[in-house]
């Protein structure tokens, strides 16, 4: 198993360096010349021409990869163009938001999920089958950010019930201890900030996950009904085990595997989609932070974010298969 | 799972012959409902893409200052955003951009990850491994998130976006084209055309490719709803058509100003993305379980 | 096995709890509003919070270009000159007083003197030559925006004494104490806090203004508290919250529900909204110009003829009403009407479609026009794309087709220097509130400022006349002269004047939006 873990971090590298050369490729070959923006409405080509010689843009493609990769290696993702500060201090100041939300996302499309799909299987063709069936449809169909903004017209607008926008009222933010609101409140023992910073988070983390809702309820379904098909559940009825017992001990444990690797894949979903989500609603993550800077052509940024975006999905594709090995111990890696 | 379904489907392939094949799949899929339902409100969108230029009321990209933002009546069906333009109008016309833009992107993926994919799998080896980690590296990335940067990169216009939105979702059609012909490059069938001395070309085209047909079209229909959501998030975000031409994603990018003054600006183009998107899903599932009887229960 | 199991499942258990008892204690407390953390009997509240559009570039004065900076800036930093409360008048700050030598040449400071920074330290002459030279070359960098406008003629900075500073010119510029003024460049900083910051105090500004710098929340939003040891009248409020809320809609909603006090960077379309909520609206002149110009070196359109018959087939005042409402004054010249040099006397190209088709007809042009256009919201034009979509359906009337090509921001600059285009759309915000600063567009050698490729000797001799004449009246005409030979050349197609819109809970005391796009917070309050 370790020596399976081990190969298959080696085997990241290439990936990751790939990854990073494609992005290269396409903002230093192909994007908008940021030396405009940078400099601002005095900006005379003159000085647009000595800003890309001191950030090296003038210097050939491959030399300007291979500094890019030196500093990598020490560390150094070089700083943003725009505001100067280091890219890893642009970034990691506005992951935890990011963080925060697709947890939330991803708790809520599971549970919400996995019950509407355990629900459906049992009563299958019901009106609650069919209800949840149409919904999930709709949720794959439904794009991530019209979504966001009906219920933004809803709850904010019409009800008034949540805020539209941000993460927290400025004045009741906790103490920066693990960046994320909800833990950082509970730490200080403040649930005025406890509430404000849910209510902000309730209408983002929904529109995030309804996707992937409707993706697991549908996965959790069918594979249920698989399950709950198979002889030994049957078995199982005949003996007079309660039905609850039946679905919970025997059915769903068994239909985990495909589930489980549906929420992997759609954690990695969730990061692309909290481009948009965090852009309706003005989340202060890396999200909307990414959007920003490539309208920008903040180079540094979105090589940066690319990078770490890309390293994350491919953890979580290695996480999904280590804990397949941990569900089903029929599945062996050497 | 996805293997055991090719599998089966190949199987299916082998056992029977094309045409009455064709007709039993033809047949499963006219008896669901759903994709039934699909298949109409398709038709009915291509209809209104081809001779919408006929049915729109007004002129799309011509707005008049004197009625701008007004909520829908009877006179606007849809109202009218902020610059007088009739929304019911700009719908209709952004149904052929959105349906244009998710056929060709679709096709533009579905041709060049083909290839890679047939190649990849027949010669396998050296050739296999550079295309396929060229695919991880590529979806390693998240779609939107790739899309972005191109457009960025590329600048706007329709075609960027065809573009931008198929390169992206290449390495799927690679993937379940590699996959199938993998299964089935050893088989009887093809070593049996080897040995009457075609050549690689004419092995992978004619005789391979049609086997694996079944999971490819699954595939693009399903990808046409997504390239369809893909282009809307870009003209959300300002990065697709030029103005002023209608695009749904490109109508709602611009109505958020208006959230709360005129939400009515933002309900009909999502509506539009929906229900477009909600048909080829339908179909999508149908072929599927048409295709592969099993899948369903 | 099932060990296993419980060990996935039971965190995710754990924290839908967690969300489960949550929810229910959003929909309990519903009501709840920010409640200021009190600790005095003080009948003034703690904290006012202002919510504009974007997160600034950061605090350092010499290395951003951008309104949002601008307004965090101008509360925490101060310049030797400041402009008077709701005009560009200059009035002494830091410097008490100047005298100017007789070829305008040296300008000598006496400063005021028992000014601290934040951080304690002195401020002195040294300071000022410190601030200063940082900006001229050879230590200027080419990414300060504006080093290069603000000490454009600045020779050398000289310590006389101690609160005594001599700065020489290189040549005469009249407009060169406005510039000291500015929330750009001009404001000092605290030579410490530059030196331990290695030369760039974005993150940590230290200045001696109103109010000093407590903590920046990267996209969330910024706080400053009172300068305890301020040398003149202290701030009335103690905390000033700036929040980034970039929706437009989202920030008018944040006002209703009294989570934010102000506003700004709105547009016409919310202020029925927010009059209807019970809010105040502060409508204030822009120094700011929104144009069209036509490409001067391209036929037909170096042909004064095309240009002014497209003129005349614009209605402008129909067009600023329907797309900005009576949030923006249409142009009838380029300079806003509160700045020196602004005549009522200079007259544009008047709408006329039928004499524009004919015209057009006769020179024997219909098209096409190609424009481009940019698609982000700048200062002067939130709505660059619906006006070019207007223009478009003008022109169309009179049988004149153009097409759009739009572009984000950067690079349409580009775009805009290749030079490929027709019309393009630009626009102006006046750095220091001088006509020169204006004019002087349009004999720019840089085509990244004077994007219609003007090179018209007369004027080019004007504006010259301009910047060596005194200030006073006789300079007024020579801007004014220069006016009406741009519009007669209709080269530009003046569209308006954006206002700076911004808004606020009435709870708020001496609300003002200064004319420079800065909001100074130093006498505002509200009740508790």
């Amino acid at each position: 198993m370790l020596k399976y873990i081990a190969k298959r971090i080696l085997l990241l590298v290439p990936v990751l360096l790939g990854v990073s050369i494609i992005i290269f490729a396409i903002m230093r070959v192909f994007s908008p010349d940021p030396a405009g923006i940078v400099l601002g409405q005095h900006a005379t080509e003159q000085s647009m021409e000595e800003w890309r010689e001191a950030n090296g843009l003038n210097e050939p493609i491959v030399t300007q990869y291979m500094d890019y990769m030196k500093g990598i290696f020490k560390g150094d993702f070089g700083q943003s163009y725009y505001t100067k500060k280091p890219v890893a201090d642009e970034i990691f100041s506005r992951f935890p938001a990011t963080i925060e939300l697709a947890i939330c996302a991803i708790l809520i499309a599971s549970i919400v999920g996995i019950l509407l799909g355990t629900i459906s299987a049992v009563k299958k063709n019901s009106i609650i089958d069919n209800i949840s069936m149409i919904l999930s449809l709709v949720g794959v169909s439904m794009p991530i950010f019209w979504l966001g903004i009906l219920l933004i017209i809803l709850f904010s607008g019409i009800l008034g019930w949540l805020p539209a926008q941000g993460r927290i009222e400025t004045l009741l933010r906790p103490e920066n201890v693990t960046g994320l609101y909800l833990i950082d409140s509970l730490i200080e023992g403040d649930m005025e900030s406890f509430v404000s910073a849910l209510k902000h988070l309730v209408l983002p983390s929904l529109a995030l996950a309804m996707y992937s809702m409707a993706i697991i309820a549908r996965m959790t379904r069918s594979t249920m009904l698989e399950t709950l098909s198979q002889d030994y559940i049957r078995t199982a009825k005949a003996k007079g085990i309660a039905q609850g017992r039946v679905i919970g001990k025997h059915a769903l444990s068994n239909a985990m595997i495909p589930i489980v690797t549906v929420i992997g894949i759609q954690l990695g979903y969730l990061l692309g989609g909290a481009m948009l989500t965090e852009t309706v609603f003005a989340w202060p993550g890396i999200g909307k932070y990414t959007v920003e800077a490539i309208m920008k052509s903040d180079f540094p940024i979105v090589q940066g974010v690319v990078l770490l975006i890309a390293f994350i999905f491919v953890m979580m594709n290695l996480i999904v298969d280590i804990i397949y090995a941990f569900l089903d111990p029929r599945i062996r890696y050497s | 799972m996805a293997a055991t379904q090719i599998e089966t489907t190949i199987q299916d392939v082998k056992r029977e012959k094309p045409e009455s094949n064709f007709r039993r799949m033809w047949d499963t899929l006219t008896q669901n409902k759903a994709a039934v339902v699909g298949m109409i409100v398709i038709l009915f969108l291509i209809f209104i893409a081809l001779f919408g230029k006929w049915i729109m009321p007004y002129d799309p990209n011509l707005g008049d200052m004197a009625v701008n933002k007004q909520p829908p009546s009877m006179e606007h069906w849809f109202g009218t955003d902020e610059q007088g333009r009739d929304i019911f109008s700009r719908i209709i016309d952004g149904t052929s951009v959105s349906l244009s833009v998710g056929l060709k992107a679709v096709s533009f993926a579905l041709v060049i990850g083909t290839v890679l994919g047939a190649i990849a799998g027949y010669k396998g080896g050296i050739i296999d491994t550079i295309i396929m980690r060229v695919m991880d590296m590529m979806m390693s990335i998240p779609d939107i998130l790739l899309a972005i940067t191109l457009m960025a990169a590329l600048g706007r216009g329709i075609d960027k976006a065809i573009i931008a939105i198929g390169l992206v979702t290449i390495p799927e059609y690679a993937r379940i084209v590699r996959g199938s012909i993998m299964s089935i490059k050893d088989s009887e069938y093809v070593q049996a055309a080897k040995v009457i001395g075609n050549n690689d070309f004419v092995i992978i085209f004619k005789h391979i490719l049609p086997n694996v047909l079944s999971p490819i079209i699954v595939r693009a229909t399903l990808g046409i709803s997504t390239a369809i959501l893909n282009v809307a998030a870009l003209g959300f975000l300002g990065l697709g058509v030029q103005p002023p031409y209608a695009e749904w994603g490109d109508m709602l990018g611009r109505a958020r100003s208006f959230i709360f003054e005129s939400p009515y600006m933002l309900i009909f183009p999502g509506l539009a993305i929906t229900i477009t998107v909600l048909a080829f899903n339908l179909l999508g599932d149908g072929l599927r379980d048409a295709f592969d009887p099993k899948a369903h229960h | 096995m099932k060990k296993k199991l419980a060990l996935v499942i039971a965190p995710i258990l754990a924290l839908s709890m967690l969300v489960g008892c949550g929810s229910k204690e959003t929909t309990s407390s519903t009501s709840t509003e920010a409640v200021e953390k009190t600790e005095s009997g003080e009948e003034v509240a703690d904290t006012l919070v202002f919510a504009q559009g974007a997160e600034p570039r950061g605090l350092d004065p010499a290395y951003v270009d951008d309104g949002e900076s601008s307004k965090v800036i101008v509360n925490v930093y101060e310049g030797l000159l400041a402009y008077a409360k709701d005009s560009t008048e200059l009035e002494p700050c830091l410097a008490e007083s100047w005298e100017i030598s007789e070829d305008g040449l040296n300008y000598t400071f006496k400063l005021r003197q028992g000014v601290k920074f934040h951080d304690g330290t002195d401020f002195n002459a040294e300071a000022v030559k410190i601030n200063i030279d940082r900006q001229l070359p050879p230590q200027r960098t080419e990414d300060m925006p504006y080093a290069s406008f603000v000490y454009a003629d600045v020779k050398d900075v000289e310590v006389v004494d101690d609160y005594t500073v001599k700065i020489n010119l290189t040549k005469k510029n009249t407009a060169f104490l406005a510039n000291l003024a500015m929330s750009l460049a001009a404001p000092i900083v605290s030579p410490a806090a530059l030196e331990a910051n290695n030369g760039n105090v974005n993150q940590s500004p230290v200045g001696t203004g109103p109010y000093k710098f407590v903590a920046w929340s990267p996209s969330e939003d910024i706080v400053i508290e009172r300068n305890e040891d301020y040398w003149g009248e202290k701030a009335k409020t103690k905390n000033i919250v700036f929040k980034f809320i970039p929706d437009n809609s989202a920030r008018i909603v944040a006002l209703k529900s009294g989570e934010v006090d102000m506003i700004d960077g709105i547009d016409s379309t919310g202020v029925d909204q927010i009059k209807a909520d019970g809010n105040e609206v502060y409508n204030l002149s822009g120094m700011n110009i929104n144009y069209l110009a036509y490409n001067t070196t391209r036929a037909p359109f170096d042909d004064v003829k095309v240009r002014t018959a497209l003129s005349k087939a614009v209605n402008v005042p129909e067009l600023v009403t329907a797309l900005y409402g009576e949030y923006a004054e249409t142009a009838t010249t380029i300079l806003p009407t509160f700045m020196p040099g602004y005549s009522k006397d200079v007259k544009q190209v008047e709408y006329n479609p039928e004499a524009a088709k004919a015209e057009l007809e006769s020179a024997g042009f219909t098209g096409p026009v190609k424009m481009i256009v940019y698609n982000n919201p700048r200062p002067y034009n939130a709505r660059n794309k619906a006006l070019a979509e207007s223009i478009q359906a003008y022109w169309s009337k009179i049988g004149v087709e153009a097409t759009i090509e739009d572009y984000d921001w950067t690079t349409y600059k580009d775009k805009v220097v290749a030079g490929d285009y027709d019309v393009c759309f630009y626009g102006w915000v006046g750095d220091n509130g001088d006509p020169d600063n204006f004019l002087n567009l349009l004999c720019d050698q840089n085509v990244s400022m004077n994007v219609s490729r003007l090179n018209d000797a007369a004027y080019n001799e004007i504006i010259a006349e301009g910047t060596s004449t005194e200030k006073g009246p006789e300079r007024d005409a020579v801007y004014a002269k220069a006016e009406q030979y741009i519009a007669d050349l209709a080269v530009w197609l003046p569209i308006s004047h954006a206002n700076n819109l911004s808004a606020y809970s009435p709870a708020v005391q001496n609300y003002s939006y200064h004319p420079t796009g800065n909001i100074f917070f130093k006498d505002m309050y509200k009740a508790k």
